[in-house]
């Protein structure tokens, strides 16, 4: 964060864009640095005139300022005096009141017998009055923690949170919500989850917003978005109060980058039951794609944030995944709840078997059945049972269940006859033209093609190619026979045909007629 | 079930369990429901109307907003003997409930009102003062006075006690944080509050009783008003005149021009040239505040503008710190052996040269709590009779029996001229007339802002 007046933000088009830096400024952030690390040794009156000198040379001084002051939290001050400044003043001022000082004169006489009275020459007076002072302390250290590259990214975060400061609202969309909610809490401040045209996001507002736009919670903003940058993928807006004048901020992934440098790529898993659930499900090759950090779900005033999502991937549809993993009264509560009143979408809760509810704390309303899994399909969602770890296989069997109901819902939509017009046709393509899944089209009759594996041939597509096969070819010939006709299994074509291939060695084969 | 009111983080959070009560809770002055934590809200400030309105409406309410550290009743009890005019104030003050401005000119013994209204009330009260010095003073006064111990927000300590003192910039950060710890606030120098942050404090702070007290309490840019809707109207009002002679020493005003050196002239009017022309080039007046604002902002991207601001700064550096204003120093302080002397300058640098030239004790905002506190003392016991600062005690700040004050480089504001004014104003042993000299540089921007003072 830098000092307000050291902002730099353009107003074009009525918005409010931080000037942020690239590598053109690569040379005037590496002075920047060679300028407090050619100062060490001397005072700081010094330091201030050089840098005051490289504000004059570029045009930009609240830039060089900028880095300055994102430089200086790095230097190390000190005061060197002959005595301690506090003493030489404090005696200083004693003896002056004593003399009663006015003429240049009775000044003298007081410097005498205040260097008098602590045993040092009147110069050593000189020197320690006011050595403690800023301007007058030496730079006595100065190591830069970041290259001229790092300070260039070190100031752009700096500059966009400094552009925080006099916000009143953040709108934001995350990778990574799960951190965003968690660092919202932490700032004391407060959410709300809604549905725009870019998606979910998530506003943002302090305690007192509610009461009227205020400026009051700007430097918790711009804490917020070192945690919004560690997502993967983000946006963030923000209504800027540009002295009475409503502005909007607009930042994205890549304008900054959060302060450890490298954003934080892999979500992290709040249990060990989930991660190894996702590696065993993202083995097997089902129709669903796996999310790990699906977008959160609003539960009345809060958000639930599910450990997983399934997209099927011949719909649009998505079912959402939580594993309940904990066992504390509180937490199974909390989960309960969250569950009677989350947003209507379709949801599986893995339930660890040994999950029991605790009578004394649960309101009669949790408890009917006094059994976790019980109460969570009491709350209308799917529920598979566990205990050590996740069966993948039942949760695939869940997943079966929606997929059927969609093939059925595809089929409707396929006629029962399908009469391609191409000669040879995969069955894929097939489902793609219908756009359903092929499941949805493979119970169907094709009354002029053939089923050969997953292909339709015509029939005297079929005979076309046993003219010309003869035993004995080789299973490259026979190879490039089937592809002409754009066939790619090969044994699956001449196991209708009535051939096999009798295999030699490791590269070729002979085709033979299979015995009847 | 009762409607449950809470304090949350600078705000009333109303919760109706599972009734639904939304007609009533809407109609509540200043409740909003809050989608983003459920329940509703109100501003803390508004918190005695709500806990009035609730009662009159005679909905059954749980009051929970100072339960956790509010804590029982402080046995208070003060020795000062008020003035007629303070115990008017206060009653004034109690009349309104317990809420309203007191408008009294410095040196007329506001903190002991303030006293006498915290041993009234009885209950957790948090003082908010504008400066470091204020908070010294406040803390000093108020433990000598009832013996406990006493809380303290600034100057680099967060000491939470059911007493405590707080510099308006600890208070802003902390409102929502403390402000179900105390049931009383005092803003002294109350015209702070108008700023537009220092707000927040009054809003955040469900405190039911206020006091502000301020010399001068009308702002021109009308933000009394805001006081007024935050700590309650002005209850009580006493003009200097009314004062003067009576329970304030009355005083004079001498003024000293003085000219600038061959040198400092030519240098100021090259200054001063390079800034009229840019101002000629580019077609810009500057009429107003708003004018130089204009300015400011141009420089940031226009060197040329950033040249013109920076030769302006020259100019006034030159006219601020003429060696002739350090020549009128030394008459002045040759004049006035053994008398009490505190000399004034908006101008830190020049503080620092003045300290050097005439050792003089100083005060400025890079003075240390220790020593700033050591330079005071030493100020009221004698062992010191004159000090250079630069601002920091303009306000409240209780220096007994100084009786010379030398304002050099006024900045024209009519609030730091009245209050600098009132720095001396203290009634005198010998009821002898305190002096006021201000130095000017003649024939200079500054002088026009001398006499638009008049």
């Amino acid at each position: 964060m830098l000092r307000k007046e050291l902002l730099r933000v353009s107003r074009a088009g009525g918005g409010y864009h931080p000037q942020f830096v690239g590598r053109e400024e690569r040379p005037l952030a590496a002075r920047a640095i060679g300028t407090y690390q050619g100062h060490v040794g001397e005072r700081r009156e010094r330091l201030d005139a050089a840098i005051e000198e490289l504000e004059r040379e570029s045009d930009d001084f609240k830039l060089v300022r900028g880095f300055a002051s994102l430089l200086d939290r790095e230097a190390v001050f000190e005061t060197r005096a002959p005595i301690p400044p506090e003493r030489a003043r404090r005696v200083a001022f004693e003896r002056a009141e004593a003399v009663g000082v006015a003429t240049e004169q009775e000044r003298s006489r007081a410097r005498s017998d205040a260097a008098e009275r602590l045993g040092v020459d009147p110069d050593d007076i000189e020197q320690s009055l006011y050595a403690d002072r800023e301007p007058n302390q030496y730079l006595a250290s100065f190591e830069s923690p970041w290259s001229p590259d790092e300070l260039l990214d070190r100031y752009n975060l700096s500059l966009a949170q400094t552009a925080l400061f006099d916000a009143t609202e953040v709108r934001i969309e995350s990778s990574d919500p799960r951190r965003l909610v968690s660092a919202v809490k932490r700032l004391g401040l407060l959410y709300e989850l809604r549905n725009t045209e870019v998606g979910r996001t998530l506003f943002v507002t302090g305690p007192d917003a509610l009461f009227g736009r205020t400026r009051r919670y700007g430097t918790a903003f711009a804490r917020l978005l070192a945690s919004v940058a560690s997502a993967e993928e983000w946006s963030l807006r923000a209504t800027i109060d540009d002295r009475g004048t409503e502005r909007e901020l607009k930042l994205e992934t890549g304008d900054v980058v959060p302060p450890t440098g490298e954003p934080i790529a892999e979500p992290t898993y709040d249990s060990g039951v989930e991660a190894d659930f996702a590696a065993r499900f993202e083995a097997l090759d089902r129709p669903w794609q796996l999310r790990r950090e699906p977008e959160p779900l609003s539960v009345n005033t809060s958000v639930m944030i599910p450990d997983f999502a399934f997209d099927y991937e011949h719909a649009d549809f998505r079912v959402f995944f939580e594993v309940m993993g904990f066992w504390t009264p509180s937490y199974v509560e909390k989960k309960l709840d969250q569950l009677a009143n989350v947003e209507d979408v379709q949801l599986l809760v893995a339930v660890d078997e040994t999950l029991g509810l605790d009578p004394e704390s649960s309101t009669e309303r949790r408890t009917e059945t006094g059994e976790a899994a019980a109460e969570v399909k009491a709350r209308d969602h799917r529920v598979v049972t566990y205990s050590g770890s996740v069966r993948v296989k039942d949760v695939v069997d869940v997943l079966r269940e929606y997929e059927s109901g969609f093939i059925e819902r595809e089929a409707e939509r396929v006629p029962e006859e399908v009469v391609p017009d191409a000669d040879v046709i995969s069955l894929v393509e097939v489902a793609a033209e219908f756009g359903v899944s092929v499941a949805a089209v493979e119970e169907k009759a094709f009354p002029e093609h053939r089923v050969v594996g997953r292909t339709l041939v015509r029939p005297a597509v079929l005979s076309e190619i046993d003219e010309n096969l003869e035993p004995g070819q080789s299973l490259a010939d026979v190879e490039s026979i089937l592809e002409s006709r754009g066939l790619s299994d090969a044994s699956a074509v001449l196991s209708t045909l009535g051939y096999r291939i009798e295999w030699e060695g490791l590269g070729g084969g002979r085709l033979r007629r299979r015995k009847k | 079930m009762a409607i449950e009111l809470r304090y949350r983080d600078g705000t009333i959070h109303l919760a109706d369990g599972e009734d639904d009560r939304s007609s009533d809770l809407e109609s509540l002055p200043g409740v909003e429901p809050d989608p983003r934590s459920g329940g509703y809200r109100a501003p803390a400030y508004r918190y005695a109307d709500l806990r009035d309105a609730i009662e009159k409406g005679g909905l059954p309410y749980e009051e929970r907003v100072f339960d956790a550290r509010g804590g029982d009743s402080l046995d208070l009890a003060t020795d000062y003997r008020l003035r007629e005019y303070q115990t008017d104030a206060l009653d004034a003050w109690e009349d309104a409930g317990r809420r309203g401005v007191i408008e009294l000119p410095t040196g007329s013994g506001k903190t002991v009102i303030a006293i006498a209204a915290i041993a009234a009330v009885g209950r957790p009260t948090l003082v908010v003062v504008p400066t470091i010095d204020l908070l010294n003073q406040w803390e000093r006064e108020l433990e000598r006075e009832f013996s406990v111990p006493i809380g303290r927000f600034g100057g680099g300590e967060q000491r939470r006690e059911p007493i405590t003192v707080s510099t308006y910039d600890s208070a802003y950060l902390r409102a929502d944080d403390v402000g179900d710890a105390f049931e009383f606030v005092v803003f002294d120098e109350v015209h702070h509050l108008g700023g537009e942050g220092y707000r927040d404090i009054a809003r955040l702070l469900p405190a039911p009783y206020r006091l502000g007290l301020t010399a001068t309490f009308e702002r021109p840019d009308g933000a009394h008003e805001v006081i007024a809707d935050l700590v309650g109207d002005r209850v009580y009002r006493l003009d200097i005149d009314d004062l003067a002679g009576d329970h304030l020493a009355a005083y004079d005003i001498k003024r000293i021009e003085v000219e600038l050196t061959p040198e400092e002239r030519q240098e100021y009017e090259t200054a001063q040239e390079t800034f009229v022309d840019y101002l000629k080039s580019t077609n810009l007046q500057l009429r107003s505040g708003s004018d130089y604002q204009k300015l400011v902002l141009r420089s940031g991207n226009d060197p040329r503008a950033r040249e013109a601001l920076l030769a302006k700064q020259r100019a006034r550096n030159v006219m601020m710190n003429a060696d002739a204003k350090v020549d009128a120093l030394e008459r002045v302080l040759d004049r006035h052996r053994g008398d009490r002397i505190i000399v004034f300058t908006a101008h830190t640098e020049l503080v620092y040269r003045l300290s050097r030239r005439f050792l003089l004790p100083a005060i400025t905002s890079e003075t240390g709590a220790t020593e700033r506190r050591q330079i005071l003392e030493r100020f009221r016991d004698g062992d010191y009779s004159r000090v250079v600062t630069a601002n920091v005690l303009d306000e409240g700040v209780d220096v007994p029996d100084a009786n010379v004050a030398v304002v050099l480089s006024g900045s024209g504001s009519e609030r730091e001229f009245t209050q600098r004014l009132g720095r001396i104003l203290r009634p005198k042993d010998d009821g002898g007339r305190a002096l006021l000299y201000e130095v000017v540089s003649d024939e200079t921007a500054e002088e026009r802002v001398a006499s638009r003072r008049r």
